[in-house]
Order: structure tokens, then C-alpha cells, then sequence
């Protein structure tokens, strides 16, 4: 799968290389601070994980990446250009693609079109375009298997997939379509051990592309198993920012958790 | 979920796990299928018991009938499909004839500058429509409602204060209503059967409508935003002005039958239309358009409008009292939405394999 | 459908608007004198400057031709005897009592209501008489207007008129006539259907939705088809004729139409021998006599009809009086 995977990355992507620079990043809704002078960097070919309690800011962040809301203190910089994205059509267009946890397809629509959807194939201009429907179910069939996503029938509903399988078919469809930069939103959250681990192997497949990727979780053994990057949101502002080399389980666990409870309750649960 | 395999997969050792459904499903998973069932019954029933109705003649008025619902309906479904409602689309029908009516007589203008005008005008009502409730999120039954209102106060104020009276003059003395007699309401022979041009408007619309919905890009975004706004909006759908254009839509096709309403009685009165927007919905949904949108397509809705055409001159074809055509709609529209709810369920329901 | 695409449709959209108020406004500038004088009739007359204020309340649904008619002749009777008019309708029975007792509340010098439902309406007049105010019936009410506590009545017999036009028909060599309802639930529109039947038994009622031209249309069609020895068909509004003239054509049926009420087009299809006869119950004079009887009770304690219902109709308009009636029809005043 990874072979699929740098097929469709930007060549031009250099490991390390960064994509996305944050500094003193902050956004308030009226008399509300979400967010407070955040420095982060997404750098092609590693994950950046960025975790937090509900209420963190970690929502806020993805928007201002995402295009949903602006920022309105300090700078972002997306390959070295400043920005501030006023839709998620102009982010799209600098190659972020975000992954949402629960609004990440249409489920009464077919496999194909979700796949597709907003980057339609057609044949010739304007909004009468035709679609190029054998095309694109061919296509997403065989990006989805080439991916190890096997669907009984790429006509069918994606609402009849599992939980796993919608996100796999997400992540799937923003790497075929170009990203640079894959934000995926608690993409673990709602699912199972296997599932987990099915769409953290993507995560994995696609930071080996070379694509940069921000993991928002609040699983902190999640991140742990794939991030090269930690930073951790408490209130809007961020109280840890290290590197994998610099920071272990426990500590993420600990700081996370905020507390030494936890550290009781990790135990616990270790047993 | 057991599909999933763990293991990147070499293709021939997959072939075994990739099915496609068994085309009962997949047939019933289709919107319309539903409604084709309910329209054969019907169709058959009404055969046998209304022998009135066994003539190519009476088929085509029924068909004529469908076709002044059908033809907004088209509009109204993908509305629908696209997770909104439009409930002034019954008066935006009368506004459009009024104003081509009134200003065209009153400054004895060329009807057809009126026609461009009144078609102007009803767009506008459409984008206000939409405008308002992508910018407002207001649900559009409360915005529509609203302008639903607003046009038929709107309608009989404002032709009581032109004309004296309301109804509008008769205008089919006036310049250029040949030729827009002959777009909207002109109808032709085939051999000894009366064929009016609106059925045939309503074909092509259908058509059209079809053709949209499942092959182009926009249709691809109608279903998006009404089955999921936000992930619509994640992956960069224009979802505001499809919306917007969907609305103008309804706005569009609601114009073409005013006009076919005024140039085929010549005159209005500015009190009609009002309740047939529950006629247009209620042909979409017993066509299989999913209330809360996402879901449907244009040859459903067309035979919902068919199977509403069909019922209620059929009643008349029988010879019976045709006071109960509203409870035999009732019972129609909630059939159709019953079998929608089953037919949803069993199309989306988790294949365990 | 880029962003930049987006606003520049909207700036298309904003552009015809502002042509289409433009359009608007020229029009009503243009239109306003050439049909302003709805008054009709000898509006020129001094008349009394009395100085009453009456109010009159019905049960219109707004949007109907008929109304204006009453309206009409409400203001000219106004309009001759110095009288200030106000005008109300609620089809609702519940909000047409609140309409009468707002017009009691604000102390008016006479009421003429509708009586559609009397027994609806029988507590408001009952709270107007309490108060002084003198009230009288019009339009509809027929039978029950005295019980009620008005103190005259103007206005048709709706049963009389739908039997004397059965006999009419009957005496053409009518056999069998289709009679079109265009509202539901309506006791004056039954009521003038029942009246045909007993002028000729072989009457059969449709049910249709008047607020619909192209399905009345279709409805009679199809009447037409399933039932070809319908001879006569009888519609009981003005606009629903002009519809049934499009169904006899598009059945190609030799039916002959017979309609009540009058409007311009009607009475010109009267003119064209298109339409046999209309029955006109004659809406100009019931607004007028209404609003006139309330002025000489109050000037001069006048008491018309001898305690009977005043009718004015059923009035027959056919070939041999349309010309002379034609020209008030496009004046809005037959």
C-alpha cells in the first residue's frame, strides 16, 4: 500500500521539509479566546500529533487549517507563503486535506462518489458536463484495494461500511487527490482495536509518502504508535511541544491525563 | 468490518471476497421502485373499474394533469434531494403569471418582455429564498413559509391595486401572445388524441432533471448537501450556492407553469396556487425523495406526479364522488413514505459477510 | 463553481433585481388611471354628507372577482351619502365574530355582515344590537337572518336560484346536467347545486379545486369522457365557466354551459353564445342596498322588505339583455 501511496504524493515532497508553519497562532470568537499563541510545524514525511481534552482548542486548530474558520492573531504559513484561508475549497487548493471523525463521507451515497466527491471526473467543461462514471468507479476500486480496503461492491451506500472502512476511504480519497498535508480528526475515536489499528497503518503508509500528517487525538497510545511530533492543547494554549526522541508514553500519558491519578490508573490498566 | 482485511492484498486471492449485491437489493435500492409498483396498481385497478379511463384520450389528459404538478415537482424534488423545502413554490407560480399579466397590460408592452421580466423576477424569489437560508440557517419550511405569505398577500394587494379588481385582465389580444401561447400552452394531434405541449415540457424537464442528478458533477453535489452538508463543505462543495441554485430552481420551473397558466386561461386570479406546493412535495416523496434529503431521483418524482394525476381524474373516470381524492392522497402519501422508510432500510442496512 | 464565481452570479442576480423594481415602479405609475374608477355608477352626485361610519363585515376569501363587486357597491352608497366605510373579511367564522365585535367595540353607527354561519355569528350581532348599533344580513343567510337579530336582509335565494335555472334548463330540453363545485364544504354552493337537482332531477354534482385552473380543467375533461350523456353542465363561479369552456373544447363535447355570477369574461362568452345563461344574484346591489338600507335606518328609521328577505336575484342575463349589461361588466359593477 505504500507503493500506492507515493505513487499519488507530490514528488516534490522532501521528508522533513516543512509545510505548514504556525507562529502565535491564536483565534477568538467574540469575547471567547479558543486559542492562544500556538507554534507548530507539519513537516513532510512526519506526523504531527496534537492531542488534548474535549475543549482543548484542538477543533479550532483544525479549522484554521482546514479553512472553516480564520485565525485572527499571529501567522500561518503554508509552504512558506503566509495565508489565511477564508473556505475549505482555498485550503484544499494548497494541498490540506482534512478528514473529519464523523462528517467524513455521505453515507446514502455510493463508494465511487463519495470518492469522488468535489474532484469529480468529466469529460469536457461547465456544470453539464458528463461523468466519467466507469472511470471513476474503476478508478476508486482499484485505489481502494490497492489500499487493502476491500468493498463488497463499489456501488453500494458507504453507510453500509464500518466505521474503519469510511475513514480508510477518506484517507484514501485526499491522498489520491494530491495532498500535501492530511489532517485527520480523532480518526480513531469511534472504533475497535482492529479497526484502529487499520486506519493508523494508513497514517503510518501515509507519512512514508512523504506527506506531512496532523493526527488530532486524544489517545495519547494512539499518537504514541505513529507520531514523530507531540504537542499537547490544554485551555487554547499548548503545554508540551517535543519531539518522539525527547518524550516517552508515560510522560504524553501523564501529561495528558494532567496528573499523577492517571499515572495510578495507567497502571491499572497495564496490568 | 471482516472485509477489512489486515494484509495489503494481491488481487486474485481477493476476487472470492468481492461480491456485488444481488440485484434484488440493488433494485430496491432504488428510489422509484417503490412508486413504479404503486403507479402499476393503480394503473391496472382503475383499468378494471373505470372503463371511462380505457381510451389513448383520457390517457393523455391524465398525463396533461400530471404534467402542471410533475413540472415543478421536478424542481421541488431535487430541492428536496438536496435537503430543503420550498413550500411558496405553489404561489410563485401566480406570482409569475400576475406579473406578466399586469405590466404588460397596464403599459401595453409586448407579453413577451413581460414574460422575460416575470421570469426575472422569479429567479429573484428563488435567490432570496436560498439566499436567506444558507445565510440565515433558518430551516427553509420557516423561510419559505414566510415567503409563501409574503407572495400571496403580495399577489391579491398589489392586482387589487393595479387592476381594480383580482384578476388580471385578459391579455390574449395583445402582442406576442401567439408565439408565447404556442411555447406554454399550445397542444397538438396524433391521429385523434389532443396532446398538450406541457406534457411534452415535462418530459424533457424530467429528462434533464435525471440526466443532472446522476450524471454530472452537480447532481454529485445536490446529494452530497442534502445527505451531509458539512462533510459536502469539508471536501470543497460550493454548498451555499447549490442551495441557492436549487432554489432558483423550483423559482424557474414554478414561472414556466405560471406561464402555461396564463397563457392558457388568458387571465389569473391572484388567489390561486395557494396549497398546491403540498402537491409538489407530496409527488416527490411518493416518488421516493427522502425528506431529509440526500436521497431520490427525477424519475420518481415524476411518477409521484403521475400516480396524483392518475388518482385524481381516475376518481372522476369512475364516476365516483370525488370528495375523497384528498383522503385517497393521505393514504397514498403515507404508504409511499412507509415504503420509503423500508426500502431505505433494507438498501443501507450493514451486509454482514 | 469557484468562490469568485459564486459573487459574481450573485452581482448578475442583484442587477435584475434592481431592474425588475424598476419595472415594477414604472408599472404601477403607467397602469394606475386607466382602471381606478371602479366606483362606476353615477359617482358625481353630492349627496347627503351624513357623516356615519358603518362597517361591513364578510366571509371572503380574499382573491375572488365576486367580492370586489360587493365591495363596489358598498363604497358608492358610501360615497353618496357621506358615510366612511370599513371593510373587513375573515373566511374563518371564529375571526368574522371578532371582526364584528371589534366594529361594536370601536362604536361604528351600523353593521352589514355576511351571515355564512349564523349560529357562528349569532353572539356578535347579539352584542351589536346590545349596544345600539343596527345590523343587517346580506349575501348569505337567507333563513336563519332574523333569528339571528339582523334587521333586514339583501341577497339571493340560493336554493330559489338554483331551481328556477334547473327548470330554465329542463324547459331547453336539458336531460342531464353536471354541476361544478369549486369549494368544498360550502352550504350557499351546495345549496345551489341541491337547487338544480330539484329543477332537474338528472343532476349530478363534481367536486373540483377552484383555486387550480388546469385541474378543473382536466377534472371536467375527464367527466366529460366517462360521462357523454351529460347535456348541461352549471358552474357556479365565473372563472370556474371559463375553465369548463376549455374542458367541453378539449373533450370536443356539444354540452351546453350555464354558469351563475358574471365577470367580464363570462359575460363576453355570454355575448359569443358561448355561454346559454348566468344567473346573476347581482353582488353590486347587495353591497349597495346594504350599506344604503343601514343610511335610511339610521336617517330615517326606514325598515325595507316588510320583514322579508330582500332578493336580488336570481336576475337572468342572456342573448337578449347583454348588451345592455355587458359594458357595467367591464366596469366591475355587474
Amino acid at each position: 500500500m505504500t507503493d500506492t501511496l507515493s505513487e499519488h504524493a507530490d514528488p516534490g515532497l522532501h521528508s522533513g521539509e516543512p509545510l505548514i508553519e504556525m507562529k502565535d497562532v491564536g483565534k477568538t470568537y467574540g469575547a471567547i479566546r479558543a486559542l492562544k499563541g500556538i507554534n507548530l510545524t507539519v513537516r513532510a514525511g512526519e506526523v504531527t500529533c496534537v492531542l488534548g481534552d474535549n475543549g482543548a482548542g484542538k477543533s479550532t486548530l483544525i479549522k484554521i487549517m482546514a479553512g472553516l474558520h480564520p485565525h485572527n492573531e499571529g501567522t500561518m504559513k503554508v509552504d512558506g507563503k503566509e495565508v489565511s484561508f477564508g473556505s475549505p475549497r482555498e485550503s484544499l487548493d494548497h494541498g490540506i486535506a482534512t478528514v473529519y471523525q464523523d462528517l467524513a463521507v455521505v453515507s446514502l451515497m455510493e463508494v465511487w462518489r463519495n470518492f469522488f466527491l468535489g474532484s469529480e471526473l468529466t469529460s469536457g467543461k461547465g456544470p453539464f458536463a458528463t461523468l466519467r462514471i466507469a472511470d471513476m468507479k474503476r478508478i476508486a476500486d482499484e485505489e481502494l484495494r490497492k489500499m487493502g480496503v476491500v468493498v463488497k461492491d463499489i456501488n453500494q451506500p458507504i453507510g453500509t461500511l464500518s466505521g474503519g472502512q469510511r475513514q480508510c476511504v477518506a484517507i484514501a480519497r485526499a491522498v489520491y487527490f494530491g495532498a500535501r498535508v492530511l489532517i485527520l480528526d480523532e480518526p480513531t475515536a469511534a472504533l475497535g482495536v482492529k479497526q484502529s489499528g487499520v486506519v493508523l497503518k494508513y497514517t503510518a503508509a501515509a507519512r512514508d509518502a512523504g506527506l506531512g500528517v496532523v493526527f488530532i487525538t486524544h489517545n495519547p497510545h494512539h499518537a504514541y504508535l505513529v507520531g514523530n511530533h507531540f504537542v499537547i492543547l490544554k485551555l487554547g494554549q499548548a503545554v508540551l511541544d517535543k519531539k518522539r526522541a525527547d518524550v516517552g508514553l508515560d510522560e504524553l500519558t501523564r501529561q495528558m491525563a494532567g496528573g499523577d491519578e492517571l499515572t495510578e490508573l495507567s497502571h491499572e490498566l497495564q496490568k | 468490518m471482516s472485509q477489512t482485511t489486515t494484509t495489503p492484498p494481491s488481487a486474485p486471492a481477493e476476487a472470492s471476497n468481492r461480491v456485488t449485491l444481488g440485484w434484488s437489493n440493488r433494485l430496491l435500492a432504488r428510489p422509484e421502485v417503490g412508486a413504479l409498483v404503486a403507479a402499476i396498481v393503480i394503473f391496472i385497478f382503475f383499468l378494471v373499474v373505470a372503463p371511462a379511463f380505457r381510451s389513448p384520450a383520457s390517457f393523455f389528459t391524465v398525463l396533461y394533469q400530471s404534467s402542471t404538478i410533475g413540472i415543478v415537482a421536478v424542481a421541488v424534488g431535487m430541492l428536496m434531494i438536496g435537503g430543503e423545502f420550498d413550500l411558496s413554490a405553489g404561489v410563485i407560480v401566480t406570482t409569475a403569471g400576475l406579473v406578466n399579466a399586469m405590466f404588460c397590460y397596464q403599459l401595453g408592452i409586448n407579453l413577451i418582455v413581460g414574460a422575460v421580466l416575470s421570469l426575472v423576477f422569479s429567479l429573484l424569489i428563488g435567490f432570496l429564498n436560498g439566499y436567506l437560508v444558507v445565510r440565515t440557517g433558518i430551516p427553509s419550511f420557516l423561510i419559505t413559509l414566510g415567503t409563501f405569505f409574503v407572495l400571496q398577500g403580495a399577489n391579491l394587494g398589489v392586482t387589487k391595486l393595479v387592476t381594480g379588481s383580482v384578476s388580471t385582465p385578459n391579455i390574449n389580444q395583445m402582442a406576442g401572445y401567439g408565439t408565447l401561447d404556442a411555447i406554454f400552452a399550445s397542444s397538438f394531434k396524433i391521429g385523434s388524441v389532443t396532446v398538450e405541449i406541457t406534457v411534452i415540457w415535462w418530459f424533457l424537464f424530467v429528462a434533464l432533471s435525471a440526466f443532472i442528478l446522476q450524471r454530472t458533477r452537480i447532481g454529485n453535489w445536490i446529494y452530497a448537501v442534502g445527505g451531509n452538508a458539512d462533510s459536502a463543505r469539508a471536501v470543497g462543495v460550493p454548498v451555499k450556492a447549490v442551495k441557492i441554485g436549487l432554489f432558483m430552481t423550483v423559482s424557474f420551473l414554478g414561472w414556466f407553469i405560471g406561464m402555461h397558466t396564463l397563457y392558457k386561461f388568458d387571465t389569473l386570479q391572484a388567489g390561486n396556487g395557494i396549497g398546491n406546493e403540498f402537491l409538489y412535495i407530496i409527488a416527490a416523496v411518493v416518488g421516493g425523495t427522502l425528506l431529509t434529503g440526500g436521497f431520490g431521483n427525477a424519475i420518481g418524482v415524476a411518477i409521484g406526479a403521475f400516480i396524483f394525476g392518475m388518482t385524481s381524474l381516475c376518481i372522476v373516470y369512475a364516476g365516483w364522488d370525488p370528495n375523497w381524492f384528498r383522503a385517497f392522497l393521505g393514504v397514498m402519501l403515507l404508504l409511499a413514505v412507509m415504503v420509503n422508510l423500508y426500502v431505505k432500510r433494507l438498501s443501507t442496512a450493514r451486509k454482514v459477510g | 463553481m469557484t468562490p469568485t464565481r459564486t459573487r459574481r452570479s450573485l452581482t448578475v442576480v442583484a442587477g435584475l433585481a434592481t431592474a425588475a423594481a424598476l419595472a415594477l415602479a414604472a408599472c404601477s405609475g403607467g397602469g394606475a388611471p386607466a382602471t381606478s374608477s371602479t366606483g362606476g355608477g353615477g359617482g358625481g352626485g353630492a349627496g347627503d354628507n351624513s357623516g356615519y361610519t358603518f362597517a361591513m363585515v364578510t366571509h371572503e376569501t380574499p382573491g375572488d372577482t365576486f367580492w370586489d363587486k360587493i365591495k363596489a357597491g358598498a363604497q358608492q352608497a358610501a360615497k353618496n351619502n357621506g358615510i366612511t366605510l370599513k371593510y373587513s373579511n375573515d373566511p374563518d367564522p371564529a375571526k368574522q365574530a371578532t371582526l364584528i365585535q371589534n366594529a361594536v367595540d370601536s362604536k361604528v353607527d351600523g353593521i352589514a355582515t355576511t351571515l355564512a354561519t349564523p349560529d357562528a355569528l349569532a353572539g356578535a350581532v347579539k352584542s351589536a344590537n346590545d349596544a345600539g348599533i343596527p345590523v343587517v344580513a346580506f349575501n348569505s343567510g337567507i333563513d336563519q337572518y332574523q333569528k339571528v337579530g339582523a334587521k333586514m336582509y339583501f341577497g339571493s335565494d340560493e336554493t330559489l336560484a338554483g331551481t328556477t335555472a334547473g327548470k330554465r334548463i329542463a324547459a331547453a330540453g336539458g336531460k342531464k346536467a353536471l354541476c361544478v363545485i369549486q369549494a368544498s364544504g360550502s352550504v350557499a354552493l351546495e345549496a345551489r347545486c341541491a337547487g338544480v337537482k330539484a329543477g332537474l332531477p338528472a343532476t349530478e354534482n363534481i367536486q373540483v379545486n377552484g383555486a387550480d385552473d388546469p385541474s378543473v380543467v382536466s377534472a371536467l375533461q375527464a367527466k366529460l369522457a366517462q360521462d357523454s350523456s351529460i347535456d348541461y353542465i352549471v358552474t357556479l363561479g365565473a372563472p370556474i365557466a371559463l375553465d369548463a369552456l376549455k374542458a367541453m373544447d378539449a373533450a370536443s363535447s356539444k354540452a351546453k354551459l350555464v354558469t351563475f355570477d358574471l365577470n367580464v369574461d363570462a359575460a363576453q362568452a355570454i355575448k359569443d353564445k358561448k355561454i346559454e345563461f348566468s344567473i346573476d344574484q347581482q353582488p353590486y346591489v347587495q353591497g349597495y342596498l346594504a350599506i344604503q338600507a343601514l343610511y335610511l335606518n339610521k336617517k330615517n328609521g326606514n325598515d325595507i322588505g316588510g320583514g322579508k328577505a330582500v332578493l336580488t336575484g336570481p336576475s337572468f342575463v342572456d342573448s337578449s339583455n347583454i348588451d345592455q349589461i355587458l359594458p357595467f361588466a367591464k366596469n366591475n359593477t355587474r
